[in-house]
């Protein structure tokens, strides 16, 4: 149940929040043959993908239902009113999804979640049809949902997102988007399109998602680091360093992760909006422990949580900002965070029998960036697996590779097997990142490439894998196969 | 072994706008010759030239000039007018220039962008561009012929300017897979003297050895004034990533794989209410 006020004095200082409360649910529209059908249709999809074990029926049962009712996602949410919040950015979707959830649930409130990350339509389909019943209601629940950035248009039109959570611009897919801006416009479209009693969680590190929907009279929510010192420095990777409002170079006080940073424009002044939410001291322990202090309305929260980066503390800053969006008590905060582990393939550990493995899913110059970072705070891996493949959600143009710091990487490489569609591209990028090519080995098949990686690997030793999402989850699946994970939509 | 200080002079290379056109992974390029120089003895110094700086080029051997997206572009081509009149003197005296993308665009006349004012480019290719209707966003192959030798150069093209070559350039090359400069004449990218200017991103030097070589090789002729034979590698790795990008592009050939433009779908979504 929703808890009271009094128990929430964090927020009670806040802005003018009201506490959390469900809203009166809008009678659900007449379920029709064609409907129930969609339902039907959509949750035997999820069953028989689950007893067939071909994945956690994250994605098909929406497709499914769509086909039969391409109405269903707006039916079952957008028009009952139901409490939904919105994730979409480049990076740390997923991560940010997992810790809002944690937040809710650990305040008592029921949340339905895409834990699986499937984002695109017919994934956020899937988790609306699992939890509504035959007849199309769905319990009393909070619908946590990250949203891939060219898909939210859409979802956003059926679900008509309570809070909607920006979490950064970065480079990724270019040729599925052809330009940043083309992805920032879709995000202010749909920010500035918000129903005016709707929350807007912005990144404000973030230039360009700091400027988002400036006109907007609804409430907005920002969120950031306010650390006295940089933890990082403006590289060729770096993305949108330009005033969002007249175009000259950014100046930084302090850089945090790739453009994100306590930013200011010299040419017209535009600066980095002051933050409602902000990360005022932050370590990061080795692969294990992020340990941060919030800084929110009416208090400080001392946050540790089981997952290594300074992305992390970002994300965190972001589920937590969505609570104060809620006006849900944050009394519970550092105990819910504690234990989220990260999501599948985040830097996941992975016992296999004598040796470990260090799972880390990167996707985008920043997302390596970061991972490789997060691995050298335990020194440079020795033995490393890195695979990419060419798919519809892992994009075709393999360009941004020549803008990872696999420089720094290569010091501490004694072997590396290659793996995916795209072995190719990755293997001529490590050898002009310095690895001998006598050191590089080309497997294309990744159950094959994970035995030859481990052969390669002396028992006690680690084998750090680096790859791509449809790879990350081929190698997690030949893991489970062999006993030493679970399925990736329970991690 | 060969010495260095005796064999070569160091190849000195501008490397232009580096922290603006920075989208497509182009810094390969630098990488890229870099290496290859490395690998062989041959000393290289990279110096990027941001915004506002105006170095004489006729100083240096090789001249990088990247793609970027519009708004980045828009900035660099207001800076360019500049550095234009000591690029194109060096052009003149036959500084190697390679441009890629918004590089060959800005390098031509001008940009007509589908919405916006023109840009004005630096005049050293004659060759002028107008933002198309259609994005071009596929992997490509291009026959090239440099001093007699004759080669197929891979990448990935991500442009919608629709470029038209003036009678003072030659096309690049000819289009194996892919849509070129305009998507209609079978040309791609431009050439004058030592100026080359392609498309083709991925980058599009480290999985075209060829290429590459071929750069360093008229740079280097040009520094010491005669004919010089670079040191043969073993290319194994980046053959494979050449023959891949090849059989993709032959693949593709006529495929267009860009989705619906943002603006049409946020058209759609705010008439849908």
């Amino acid at each position: 149940m929703v808890k009271s006020a009094e128990s929430a004095d964090l927020v009670a200082a806040a802005e003018p929040a009201e506490p959390f409360r469900f809203p009166a649910a809008r009678r659900a529209p007449p379920l029709t043959a064609r409907r129930f059908a969609a339902l039907l249709a959509g949750k035997a999809a999820a069953t028989a993908t689950r007893l067939t074990g071909r994945g956690g029926g994250t994605s098909l049962p929406g497709m499914v239902a769509r086909r039969i009712d391409p109405g269903i996602l707006g039916a079952l949410i957008g028009e009952r009113g139901i409490p939904v919040v919105a994730i979409t950015g480049s990076n740390g979707k997923t991560t940010t999804a997992r810790f809002t959830a944690a937040l809710l649930r650990g305040a008592g409130l029921p949340v339905s979640h895409n834990s699986a990350g499937s984002n695109l339509v017919q994934g956020v389909t899937s988790i609306a049809v699992a939890a509504a019943d035959l007849r199309g209601r769905l319990p009393q629940s909070v619908l946590v949902s990250e949203v891939d950035e060219g898909a939210l248009p859409a979802v956003a039109a059926e679900i008509r997102p309570t809070v909607l959570l920006v979490t950064n611009l970065f480079r990724d897919q270019l040729d599925r988007y052809g330009e940043i801006y083309a992805v920032a416009d879709l995000f202010e479209t749909v920010a500035a399109g918000l129903a005016s009693e709707s929350v807007l969680c912005a990144n404000a590190d973030d230039p360009i998602v700091a400027g988002l929907a400036a006109d907007r009279a609804g409430r907005r929510i920002s969120f950031g680091l306010a650390l006295e010192r940089s933890t990082d420095e403006i590289t060729r990777a770096a993305d949108t360093i330009r005033c969002p409002r007249c175009r000259a170079n950014l100046t930084y006080d302090h850089v945090y992760l790739s453009h994100m940073g306590a930013w200011r424009c010299p040419g017209c002044g535009l600066e980095r909006p002051p933050l409602d939410v902000a990360v005022t001291e932050l370590e990061v322990r080795g692969l294990g422990e992020t340990r941060c202090t919030l800084r929110v309305p009416g208090g400080t929260l001392d946050l540790s949580i089981p997952q290594s980066g300074v992305h992390i503390a970002y994300d965190a800053a972001g589920a937590v900002a969505t609570c104060l969006a809620l006006g849900v008590p944050l009394d519970h905060a550092a105990a819910s965070l504690a234990t989220v582990d990260p999501a599948f393939g985040r830097l996941e550990r992975i016992q296999a029998g004598e040796r470990s493995i260090v799972l880390g899913f990167a996707k985008n110059p920043t997302s390596f960036n970061t991972t490789l970072r997060a691995l050298a705070t335990e020194g440079l891996p020795r033995q490393l697996l890195v695979a990419a493949s060419n798919t519809l959600v892992d994009g075709e143009d393999f360009a941004w590779l020549w803008d990872v710091d696999f420089e720094t990487a290569a010091a501490g490489v004694r072997q590396v097997t290659v793996s995916g569609l795209r072995a190719d591209e990755l293997a001529n990028r490590l050898k002009y990142a310095g690895i001998d090519p006598g050191q590089i080995t080309i497997v294309e098949d990744r159950r094959r490439a994970l035995d030859v990686a481990l052969a390669g690997t002396e028992p006690g030793g680690t084998l750090t894998i680096l790859a791509g999402y449809t790879p990350t989850i081929e190698l997690r699946e030949s893991m489970r196969r062999r006993g030493w994970v679970g399925r990736y939509w329970k991690a | 072994m060969m010495d260095p200080s005796t064999e070569f002079p160091t190849l000195r290379i501008a490397h232009l706008y580096p922290s603006l056109l920075n989208v497509a992974g182009d810094g390969g390029n630098v990488t890229a010759i870099v290496q290859r120089c490395a690998w062989r003895g041959i000393a290289t110094e990279v110096v990027p030239v941001e915004l506002g700086e105006t170095p004489d080029f006729a100083t240096f051997d090789l001249v990088l000039f990247h793609g970027g997206q519009d708004v980045e572009m828009q900035v660099a081509a207001a800076d360019l007018g500049f550095k234009a009149p000591s690029l194109r003197d060096a052009a003149d005296q036959g500084v190697v220039i390679f441009a890629v993308c918004a590089g060959l665009q800005l390098l031509g006349h001008r940009y007509t962008p589908s919405a916006g004012e023109p840009m004005e480019g630096a005049a050293i290719l004659d060759l002028e561009t107008r933002g198309g209707a259609q994005r071009f966003m596929q992997h490509a192959a291009v026959e090239v012929t440099l001093d007699g030798e004759t080669s197929t150069v891979v990448g990935f093209e991500n442009h919608s300017g629709l470029t038209e070559l003036g009678p003072g350039a030659r096309p690049f090359g000819t289009i194996v897979a892919g849509a070129g400069n305009n998507g209609q004449d079978g040309t791609e990218g431009a050439v004058r003297d030592h100026v080359y200017a392609t498309y083709l991103h991925g980058p599009v030097l480290p999985k075209n050895p060829w290429l590459t070589d071929q750069l360093i090789r008229i740079a280097l002729e040009r520094a010491v004034g005669r004919p010089v034979s670079l040191a043969p590698l073993e290319d194994g790795i980046e053959s494979r990533a050449h023959d891949v990008a090849l059989a993709k592009a032959r693949r593709n050939r006529g495929r267009f794989t860009a989705l619906t433009p943002a603006r049409l779908v946020r058209d759609r979504t705010s008439s849908s209410g």
